[in-house]
């Protein structure tokens, strides 16, 4: 047998550390029960306050998506809807990522949140309407965010809430998530059930499908107090207008990382517009 | 009035969290002498008894399957490396079967992607592939967090390792991580050798087959970990039942065409068949390919267009060597066996 640094069996290695999760404080035993009845037992009626929520100094900003085709309101399965290229659609599922979301004012200043992600589920109307974090006071002019999910977060190890794997919007055959997600049918698409199916991800180079978006802005000024909300339309028209126009005959299966996504990334990239600010 | 409010805020502070906080009892990777960081974040999931004791059950029990008939150990058991043994293709459940070998599992810790084609990033994501995969256990990742969640067994030891009994994906493939990522092997004769240990050295064959080694597969096969985790085509004929285009389904680049991982050497001895479809079943077959069954494609590995000639001792000398990579200690190491907790 050749070990070294003890047994075959049993687990691998133990370091026992006695002071593991537990911090040690020292006070003088005289005082204790003093100071415990004086000063501890009211202060336990402080604990609601600490656990509060800091209460952030800035407004609170949320965004509102808007899910539309042109200047229609979505409504997923039962309504057809006319394509650049003329092919009559209707849309079954239309699920995207959006993160990263920054305001920029005239000079360059920046707020905003990191490793934070938004799953937008047209099925979901609650996944429409999120807030955004660590936004300052100030006067705004640009609004920018990320169609998708980072390469860093993809390659992060097991994530929750949005980045559960669960949400149909993780490739296990090629680890990574898919920045966005359209399906529908429509009568060109010589496939089952006329489906057409478009699943864009891909975080490594050259087929990287995450895509910025910056959207320029009225002046927003965001004071101390209150709540701010932006409304963003986000048009599929898009998908199928350009930069390349989509024919659904010849294009109706985008499921992998590669050319074909990045060319449906870079035609999505522009289905964002401001709807409404305040 | 403020030194005593900071000590009474803080006393709270450590009661409140105190109270909830289950006691757990860390437990370290070894990272042996001379081998290079772990390129696991352990910050991100601190290994402990109690993860690891759970990660075992998980591994070995077949819950995460959809039919509740296989688990991860059916495909990677502790006696072959966690290879499976016999099977140059492994199945899964009604028999399914797969597309390639099961890859030894052994110092996960310091494996940058895993598959045979590096697909998988990261140690956690991995478990999604076998759970999910239709040829292996068919489940989705939904019903496997439904049956680990209706088990109180489980509920009970993922509250003894994470605080928590209600489990999401999260916390399923970071147990599960607590375990594989301790699979270490660092015990074969050819570490006490290098370690210089009293009594241990080579035999004038397996020195000889160590200057060959050294010579013609250290390359790739890079000491210690006996890879240097690239992707390379190693020269085997292309099989045309499976089509097997290997890392170039993932990167859609031609010139990766038939490359795989470099596997690691280590408890070689235990983990036939070979290479990437298991079409080889002895050792000295697998050393026979290197020297006579090289198929020259464009993609080859440039340390193989040259051929590698080896005289019959020479052959025999190499796989003696390679057989000092057997790690006994790991393939018999009873923590790494079912730890079966009620």
């Amino acid at each position: 047998m050749h070990s070294r640094g003890g047994s075959n069996y049993g687990f691998p290695n133990s370091n026992k550390n006695p002071n593991f999760g537990k911090t040690n404080y020292r006070m003088d035993c005289k005082g204790i029960k003093k100071t415990f009845f004086k000063y501890i037992l009211p202060a336990y009626a402080f604990i609601p306050v600490l656990l509060c929520p800091q209460v952030s100094k800035a407004q609170q900003l949320f965004i509102k998506i808007n899910p539309v085709f042109d200047n229609r309101s979505l409504v997923l399965d039962d309504q057809n809807y006319i394509t650049a290229n003329g092919d009559t659609v209707s849309i079954e599922t239309f699920k995207f990522y959006l993160s990263n979301f920054i305001l920029v004012t005239e000079d360059a200043e920046r707020a905003g949140e990191k490793n934070s992600y938004h799953l937008v589920d047209a099925q979901d109307s609650t996944s429409f309407y999120f807030a955004v974090n660590n936004i300052r006071p100030w006067v705004y002019k640009r609004l920018q965010f990320d169609i998708g999910v980072d390469s860093l977060a993809n390659v992060s190890g097991a994530m929750s809430g949005a980045l559960d794997p669960i949400h149909g919007m993780y490739w296990a055959w090629n680890t990574g998530y898919i920045n966005a997600k359209l399906v529908g049918h429509s009568r060109p698409c010589k496939t089952l059930h006329h489906q057409f199916d478009f699943h864009i991800g891909g975080y490594t180079n050259p087929y990287n499908s995450l895509r910025k978006v910056v959207l320029e802005l009225d002046d927003l000024p965001i004071s101390s107090s209150g709540t701010t909300v932006i409304e963003l339309n986000a048009d599929i028209s898009q998908w199928f207008k350009g930069p390349q126009i989509i024919n659904l005959f010849r294009t109706n299966d985008i499921v992998i990382p590669g050319k074909s996504a990045m060319m449906m990334a870079d035609n999505y990239m522009d289905m964002f517009s401001i709807k409404k600010q305040p | 009035m403020t030194k005593i409010s900071v000590v009474f805020f803080s006393l709270i502070f450590f009661m409140a969290g105190g109270a909830c906080i289950t006691d757990t009892t860390p437990l370290k990777l070894v990272v042996p002498e001379g081998w290079p960081k772990p390129v696991y974040d352990f910050k991100k999931n601190k290994t402990t008894k109690e993860g690891f004791i759970l990660g075992n059950n998980l591994f070995y029990d077949p819950i995460l399957s959809r039919d509740s008939t296989i688990s991860c150990a059916s495909c990677h058991l502790s006696f072959t490396a966690f290879t499976h043994a016999d099977h140059s293709l492994s199945h899964g459940i009604e028999g399914r079967f797969g597309r390639r070998n099961s890859i030894a599992l052994e110092n996960l810790a310091w494996s940058p992607s895993f598959m045979w084609d590096g697909s998988v990033k990261n140690l956690e994501q991995q478990a999604i592939n076998p759970i999910t995969n239709r040829l292996e256990m068919d489940n989705t990742m939904i019903n496997a967090l439904n049956a680990v969640n209706s088990s109180p067994k489980y509920r009970r030891l993922f509250y003894l390792a994470f605080n928590d009994s209600s489990i999401d994906a999260k916390m399923l493939l970071k147990a599960l991580a607590q375990f594989t990522v301790m699979l270490e092997s660092y015990n074969s004769k050819y570490d006490s050798v290098m370690r210089k240990e009293a009594g241990v050295s080579f035999t004038e064959s397996e020195q000889n087959g160590y200057t060959l080694f050294r010579q013609h597969c250290n390359s790739c096969h890079t000491e210690p970990l006996f890879t240097n985790y690239s992707f390379q085509n190693n020269g085997l004929a292309p099989d045309t039942a499976l089509n097997d285009l290997g890392r170039m389904i993932i990167t859609k680049n031609e010139t990766d065409r038939y490359k795989f991982k470099v596997p690691s050497l280590r408890n070689i001895e235990f983990s036939a068949p070979y290479f990437h479809d298991g079409r080889v079943n002895k050792l000295k077959e697998a050393v026979e390919h290197y020297t006579s069954g090289i198929v020259e494609t464009p993609t080859l590995a440039k340390e193989l267009r040259q051929k590698i000639i080896l005289s019959a001792p020479e052959k025999k000398d190499l796989v003696a060597f390679l057989k000092t990579l057997s790690d006994r200690a790991f393939v018999y190491n009873t923590g790494f066996r079912n730890i079966f907790s009620q």
